[in-house]
């Protein structure tokens, strides 16, 4: 019998917990779980406090130990977060690995990290979460330990020294990576072009919407954290450049220290001139609004002013009445919505006018330039920054022009040196 | 746009003698992100010698938001529940009750924040409290 990949799921959930609630939480794992390509045999849950010792109660780990004979489950994966003693515990009574859903979570990262970056990214994050435990790890070892013998020696130190130590070089690596992002974004800004950035729960349809409205073909799929790296391509809206990125979902109670790490996808998120949150509409109206608050706090203390629509994709799924229904529900967590269907293309025209009416203000500026060399080559830089509406070549070239503020002032400035 | 009433306690820690807490309630008319309106600002002081109970946060926060001319949704942080899940406090409420969710709720319970924080500073220098 095939045992590969096998795995048993366990919940424990408080009392007094929200049974719909607890059932949502646990597809949510079911679904990570296939996301990370494992195969759930076996769902054990609990509902009690927690154990210090076992997180569930000693009888339910016995439990869980037989149904892992029983199906040769080659790992147990918790939704609760676990701590060392608690993995080592465990471990040892059902005798196979034993991990929670943030490593659960690091798993998919780590096998969908593809450039050097996210793979640094990825690592970060484990490192992270391993140094508490390095600790807890050796002083376990330690019991065994017999005085002046069999002792752990110099690997002692040296297995928290090496974590740290690689942490500070990723760290050193990323913070550079950071700022060649950092200079990408102002010499984008420069050229004229408005930052706008798809968000959202993982799954939400981002990457399908982003085909969509650039007409392309990024992966998209039916899955949890298909993107874990942005994405970037260029858009016309209205005459105005704009430059819109695909970002990686959010989920629900992801550790700080894990969005920590994943600070330079999320930055392009906090630093763009317009945040597009992609919602499925077609999930129950409570499910939406607890995605809306897991996206919102995240968001909410980052993104100062920063304007924001709600897209709510994927409205094939729902007749004119029901969405009106949702919207009744969700409405006070929904600024600007706008319905559209990602696979089906509808509602893109809407959704780009949307866009143009948030993107940051531009302005209009008439004037004439000298019609010489230099009058002309100003002019061609006027086509990359902004939008020419008219020109009328004469003894002077007469322009109508629209562009940031920044740009008529600069060539309110230039105007003057060109006529001297 | 709704009707809100954005309340938070500070001083919720053992001074000398007790536990001196400013409670601010502030009625807003907030849209999905943005703080529309401030209609009205009213904040209570509330001295207890013992460790304030979930009752106890409760009936500041009514008495401070009595104070106010305005009706609306109270809304609060969490922590100032102590955690407890919504049906809890709400059941406790005589009006309705929810933790905050949108962007705007967050926003005007930081400005609630700030203002209780603010006043209870100021309440504490000008009466030497901890003197």
């Amino acid at each position: 019998m095939e045992t590969e990949n096998q795995v048993i799921l366990v919940k424990r959930t408080n009392p007094r917990a929200d049974p719909e609630r607890s059932e949502y939480l646990f597809e949510e794992l079911r679904e990570l779980t296939r996301t990370a390509g494992y195969v759930p045999v076996g769902e054990l849950t609990q509902t009690k406090f927690p154990d210090s010792k076992y997180q569930l109660g000693r009888g339910k780990i016995e439990e869980l130990a037989e149904l892992v004979r029983t199906t040769r489950a080659e790992k147990v994966i918790f939704y609760n977060k676990l701590s060392t003693i608690q993995l080592f515990n465990i471990s040892e009574i059902c005798g196979c690995q034993v991990i929670d859903k943030f490593q659960l979570i690091l798993e998919i990262f780590a096998k969908r990290a593809t450039t050097r970056r996210s793979k640094l990214q990825v690592e970060l994050a484990r490192l992270r979460y391993e140094i508490p435990r390095a600790r807890a790890i050796v002083s376990i070892l330690k019991k065994e330990e017999k005085a002046g013998f069999m002792g752990l020696g110099d690997y002692e130190d040296a297995y928290e020294q090496g974590l740290k130590k690689r942490i500070t070089r990723i760290e050193s690596e990323l913070e550079s990576a950071e700022k060649d992002d950092e200079s990408l974004r102002t010499f984008r800004h420069r050229k004229g072009f408005s930052l706008v950035c798809l968000a959202g729960y993982t799954n939400a349809g981002k990457s399908t919407l982003f085909n969509s409205i650039v007409d392309e073909s990024v992966e998209a799929q039916n899955m949890l954290f298909t993107t874990l790296v942005p994405t970037t391509r260029a858009l016309e809206l209205g005459g105005r450049k704009a430059l819109l990125t695909d970002t990686v979902g959010f989920i629900e109670e992801l550790p700080h220290w894990l969005v920590d790490a994943f600070k330079s996808t999320l930055d392009e998120i906090f630093l763009s001139d317009l945040i597009l949150l992609v919602v499925d509409v077609s999930e129950k109206p409570e499910i939406i609004l607890q995605k809306l608050s897991t996206a919102h706090d995240t968001l909410w203390d980052r993104i100062q002013g920063v304007p924001m629509i709600t897209v709510l994709n994927k409205t094939d799924l729902l007749e004119a009445s029901e969405l009106e229904a949702v919207m009744e529900e969700i409405g006070y967590m929904a600024p600007n919505p706008v319905f559209v269907s990602a696979k089906e293309k509808a509602g893109m025209q809407e959704l780009k006018a949307e866009i143009i009416k948030h993107l940051p203000a531009w302005s209009f500026y008439s004037f004439s330039l000298p019609n010489s060399e230099k009058g002309m080559s100003m002019l061609s830089w006027l086509y990359d920054e902004g939008i020419v509406h008219s020109v009328e070549y004469g003894e002077r070239i007469s322009v109508d022009y629209e562009a940031r503020t920044e740009v008529i002032n600069r060539i309110q400035s230039l105007e003057q040196n060109l006529d001297e | 746009m709704w009707d809100i009433i954005a309340v938070d306690i500070s001083g919720r820690h053992r001074i000398k003698g007790g536990y001196y807490m400013v409670c601010a309630a502030a009625a807003l008319t907030v849209s999905a992100d943005h703080i529309e309106k401030v209609k009205q600002v009213k904040i209570l002081p509330f001295w207890l010698k013992k460790a304030p109970g979930l009752l106890d946060v409760v009936q500041l926060i009514e008495d401070t938001a009595n104070q106010l001319s305005f009706e609306g949704t109270i809304v609060a942080e969490k922590g100032d529940m102590y955690n407890q899940p919504r049906w809890v406090p709400e059941s406790m409420f005589s009006g309705a009750f929810k933790y905050q969710e949108s962007l705007a709720e967050r926003r005007a319970i930081e400005l609630a924040h700030h203002i209780s924080l603010s006043a209870r500073n100021l309440l504490i220098k000008e009466l030497d409290i901890e003197a």
